[in-house]
């Protein structure tokens, strides 16, 4: 019995792959979900990244510099070069890395207030340089064309734009697994509560939070390529603070620092966005958003996928047997 | 442990199975498009987020639109009669809400055409999937020019009736060429070719830069007297400029003109003319033609100029005059409130896009697209170039014809309402340079 | 580029006056800092809440919005004192993450839910000396800014007599300089917490009430950009020190207004980032340092 349920616990994660391979199918042929699935998969891509980062212990509150980056690097190369977008979007995210690199070594020695402000900062400031003087390459307010990541007349091109996104999100949750399950994840966790005392036991705390920073915006960087390659179209707008908070609101909702956490809470909240949006709802959308939000963080603060854990222990605090 | 792995699991499996059960119900919430005796037009709009109150502004002005032609019996395509009916697409002011609204509205909701579409932003990013599907789309509230000048996709099933950051530019610098220089040199005893001193202050946007743009431009390629002494940016949804106006008065402008919006030229003005001093004549661009204007600015906005086309107060003599009455009382009656510009255009839109459809006598939409390019729709509630709505040139773009009215300071109502001073054929008063106005210099050169 | 002196005085009062809005903010992030140690980002909604507060008086009661300071103030004062204990006491202490997180949330409920009870468009409020202008010689002085700047000193006056002379602002003042020794010696810190929440509050929902009175014009959304520079003083000043908030604010309203003067308005939110970014890669704890930390 007991081996049972270690197997199926253990098989979630297919169950997951299963599902995310068969939604275009349950999309019963609609353009608009498939849509709607490739823009949430992009997002939990992103959010994985911010997500990746936040484990170090580093809460960027601009991690729409990363993702905007890549996305304009990617849409510039490829029609500079001719190269395929999914080429590009790679590209893409080695320049946001790059960058991140950068924004990183002013970052390491901050604390949390400092580092979530200065990475506010050079969002808006990495706005202002593609718009004013960058304009000439990046198009300025105009913004500049992408092509598209599966060309049109590729039969069935929405399907294989969906498959390809998904297959890029699965190598990125295979990788950050790899990392978080092993000694980097250890690191990471030492370095979140207690920079000192992780210093003091060997580990060397600038190394990780750099490698964290040129990570997270390296997948974020892919992340936006993906998206604008998919619109065929990017604008400064990339860089607005809606877009650095998203991940945030997604990744907390989810589940801070774990794997599952990004992918539960985008498409939780996705599917809250389109459903109220059903009802007719304007701003009230935001208003519950910022609720939820306030709700998880005070009583969930390990997100949704804590629920059953927490479900369990309310449970046991009513006076039943322990199991 | 046995336990917590079972509530862990179970609770996980509902997960998942919710999460494919609202996959499955937010499918089965878009209604599928249905062959019918129906023309379906959808309005693309904002419905949520910054720009919603044109957004409101430009759905209600399609449903008055959508109601009259309707109410007069629909339209007649190849001899069969259709009603019109609109889909609402929401694009949340975002790039992702604007592709997913339109490709709905493509897709499941099977439009025959989309009008509408108002940040520059969000159309660019649906208007791949746009050209892809070969859907008529007539634009009615995006001022980029960009729209029907990309490169990389096909654009011709786009065409764009609302004027462009080129177009008032253009306009607005040559009526200052026309009639304010002249005015201001006679006024003061300055040579007849003396050049006016212009100061342009414009927001940090696409369509704050075009405006800048398109003055440089037209002084350039039109060889116009005019200098401009000051190109001051500022950030969008600034509210404090005294500084930058303080700056601006040191250039000793003549005029200044700010490429606004609303929320922005208000304060601007006031800080201007109370706190820096600056007694000059203020430009402003269509988007600020709105009763929240006039109610705003109060006194401080006297003898300040708008370029327009549509007015909540002002109604440009000759064929439209009787048509603009009744849309604005009917909006008004059904909506409360004065409908904006964007909505004007957009009610225009849903009836180009009728006329379409009949000229065609089909509502394939290759062959609406092929009549669009060849239309000539008279006009309805805006003044157009040559009397008709138009896409006959190489960009798609309608040509309107602009007008600059003059705000008055009305003691009667306590309030501010303009008339229209310029062009000539609709010209209610003359240009009047008010007693406290300073220019930038007396002497002469 | 020769200034003649009349100009320069402008440029150096229109400083001071958005040196006011700048002070009155950040002297209320640092109170707030000091007693709870943590920095609320969502401080910018306080503001905006001031002036709709203000402004919803105003229309209803049509009494001068400078007396309205009077109701602004105790209106923001309770909310604070709710926020902190409804949405940070219960974070306190976790891990600073989480208090950044909460703050984000509770932006989007505030900002949103004015939105939904006022409406997204901007407003603006006419103050009733409007027209009243004084002539100082070279440049003529809005009564106006006057009477904001006087505003402003009174309220940084009371509050430093309230720091300093009563017993709350002592216990105020212990428990932000050794939290566990105000505790042992008897002060009830939780209540400290929420004073100090409530107090930052009001300052900000005060400033929220100049804002408005000024002629500015405001919207739900509008309260972002002065908290961002509010937090950029902050760390410049020092975290914690409200000397630093009020000089720091004074110098930034000055630097603001001269650099929009000499180098043009779209760097103007930038510049600042650009500011506080150089100084922290300098001193990562900011040019003070960190009191009581």
């Amino acid at each position: 019995m007991a081996l049972d349920l270690a197997r199926l616990s253990r098989s979630l994660p297919w169950i997951a792959l299963a599902v995310g391979l068969v939604v275009p199918f349950l999309a019963q042929g609609s353009l608009y979900l498939l849509t709607t699935a490739s823009i949430a998969l992009v997002f939990i891509i992103y959010t994985e990244a911010w997500n990746f980062l936040a484990a170090s212990g580093q809460g960027s509150l601009g991690h729409a510099a990363f993702f905007g980056l890549g996305a304009y690097a990617s849409a510039l190369i490829a029609t500079s070069f001719g190269l395929p977008p999914l080429l590009t979007s790679f590209l893409g995210g080695l320049f946001a890395a790059a960058i991140g690199v950068l924004i990183g070594l002013t970052c390491v020695r901050l604390k949390e207030w400092f580092l979530a402000m200065v990475t506010f900062g050079f969002a808006i400031i990495i706005q202002t340089l593609m718009v004013s003087p960058f304009a000439g390459i990046s198009g300025g307010w105009d913004g500049t064309a992408a092509p598209p990541l599966v060309s049109s007349s590729v039969p069935f091109a929405p399907f294989v734009q969906y498959y390809l996104i998904l297959a890029v999100l699965i190598g990125v949750l295979i990788g950050f697994r790899h990392l978080l399950t092993g000694r980097t994840g250890l690191a990471f966790a030492a370095i979140r509560e207690n920079e000192t005392e992780a210093r003091a036991s060997g580990i060397d705390p600038v190394r990780y939070k750099l490698f964290a920073f040129a990570l997270s915006a390296a997948v974020a960087g892919v992340a936006g390529a993906l998206e604008v390659h998919q619109f065929a179209y990017v604008t400064p707008e990339i860089f607005g603070t809606d877009y650095s908070f998203w991940p945030i609101v997604y990744a907390i909702s989810g589940g801070l620092g774990t794997l599952a956490g990004p992918i539960v809470g985008t498409i939780a909240i996705t599917i809250l966005w389109e459903g109220l949006r059903g009802l007719g709802l304007t701003y009230a959308r935001f208003v519950i958003i910022g609720l939820l939000l306030i709700v998880i963080v005070i009583f969930l603060p390990k997100g949704l996928i804590s629920l059953p854990e927490r479900l369990r222990d309310w449970r046991g605090r009513r006076g039943e047997p322990p199991p | 442990m046995g336990r917590d792995r079972d509530s862990m699991k179970i609770t996980y499996l509902i997960l998942i199975a919710g999460l494919v059960l609202g996959a499955g119900l937010v499918a089965g919430c878009s209604t599928p498009g249905e062959a019918g005796d129906a023309l379906k037009i959808g309005v693309v709009a904002s419905m949520t987020g910054p720009a919603s109150t044109t957004g409101r502004d430009m759905w209600q002005s399609a449903q008055l639109a959508a109601d009259e032609i309707n109410a007069e019996g629909g339209i007649t395509v190849g001899g069969k009669n259709m009603t019109i009916e609109l889909v609402q697409g929401d694009d949340e002011s975002t790039r992702e809400g604007g592709i997913k609204a339109v490709t709905k509205m493509i897709t499941d909701d099977r439009v025959d055409l989309l009008v509408g579409g108002f940040s520059s932003a969000v159309v660019t990013a649906h208007q791949s999937i746009v050209a892809e599907k070969g859907v008529p789309y007539i634009v009615t509230g995006a001022s980029s020019p960009t729209i029907t000048r990309r490169t990389d996709i096909n654009t011709s099933m786009i065409f764009h009736h609302c004027p462009t950051t080129d177009d008032y530019g253009a306009k607005t610098t040559i009526f200052v060429d026309e009639v304010i220089r002249p005015a201001v040199n006679a006024q003061f005893g300055r040579p007849e070719a003396q050049p006016l001193r212009l100061a342009v202050i414009y927001q940090d946007s696409p369509y704050g830069k075009g405006v800048l743009e398109a003055v440089n431009e037209t002084i350039a390629e039109n060889r116009l007297p005019i200098e401009i002494v000051a190109e001051e940016g500022y950030k969008m949804g600034e509210t404090d400029f005294r500084s930058l106006l303080t700056s601006v008065k040191a250039t000793r402008p003549d005029v200044a003109y700010p490429a606004a919006f609303l929320n922005e030229q208000v304060p601007m003005l006031t800080q201007a003319r109370r706190d820096v001093g600056l007694d000059t004549i203020f430009l402003a661009v269509e988007c600020n033609d709105d009763p929240d204007y006039y109610r705003g600015l109060g006194q401080y906005g006297d003898a300040s100029v708008i370029e327009s086309r549509f007015s909540p107060y002002a109604v440009p003599r000759g064929a439209i005059s009787a048509r603009v009455e009744q849309y604005r009382n009917d909006y008004q009656s059904r909506y409360g409130g004065f409908p904006g510009m964007m909505g004007a255009s957009t009610y225009e839109g849903v009836y180009v896009a009728a006329a379409a459809v009949e000229k065609a006598g089909t509502a394939e939409k290759a062959e609406v697209i092929t009549a669009l390019t060849t239309i000539a729709v008279p006009e309805m509630i805006e003044s157009m170039e040559g009397g008709v709505i138009s896409f006959a040139n190489p960009f798609r773009e309608s040509r309107s014809n602009l007008y600059m009215e003059q705000l008055h300071w009305d003691a009667a109502t306590q309030e501010l309402r303009p008339t229209i001073v310029w062009p000539d054929e609709l010209k209610e008063t003359e240009f009047q340079l008010p007693g406290w106005y300073r220019p930038g210099e007396r002497v002469t050169r | 580029m020769a200034i003649d002196p009349g100009t320069l005085l402008q440029i150096l009062f229109w400083g001071l006056y958005a040196g006011c809005i700048y002070i009155l903010l950040a002297t209320g992030v640092n109170l707030i800092f000091g007693v709870m140690k943590t920095v609320n980002f969502a401080h910018g909604t306080l503001l905006m809440l001031g002036a709709y507060v203000t402004w919803s008086f105003f229309v209803a009661t049509g009494i001068n919005p400078y007396l309205l300071l009077g109701a602004t103030i105790p209106v923001l004062l309770l909310f604070g004192v709710a926020i902190e204990r409804l949405a940070f006491r219960p974070v306190l202490g976790s891990h600073k993450l989480n208090e950044i997180f909460l703050s984000i949330g509770l932006i989007y409920l505030f900002e949103n839910g004015a939105a939904l009870i006022w409406g997204s468009d901007y407003q603006s409020l006419r103050s009733p000396f409007e027209s009243v202008v004084i002539d100082l010689g070279g440049f003529s002085l809005p009564l106006d800014y006057l009477i904001i700047i006087l505003a402003t000193a009174g309220m940084l006056a009371g509050l430093s007599v309230l720091l300093r002379r009563t017993r709350f602002g002592l216990a105020l003042r212990a428990t932000s300089q050794n939290r566990k020794a105000a505790q042992l010696s008897g002060i009830n810190v939780e209540r400290m917490d929420m004073l100090a929440f409530g107090i930052g509050a009001a300052l900000a929902g005060a400033a929220g009430t100049l804002w408005a009175v000024s002629g500015q014009v405001f919207d739900p959304y509008m309260g972002s950009v002065p908290a961002v520079k509010a937090f950029a003083i902050v760390i410049l000043g020092g975290l914690g020190s409200i000397p630093g908030a009020i000089l720091g604010g004074l110098f930034y309203g000055v630097a603001e207004s001269a650099a929009t003067y000499t180098l043009g308005g779209a760097w103007k939110d930038a510049i600042s980032f650009v500011v506080l970014i150089a100084v922290l890669v300098i001193r990562p704890t900011g040019l003070f340092g960190e009191r009581g930390e």
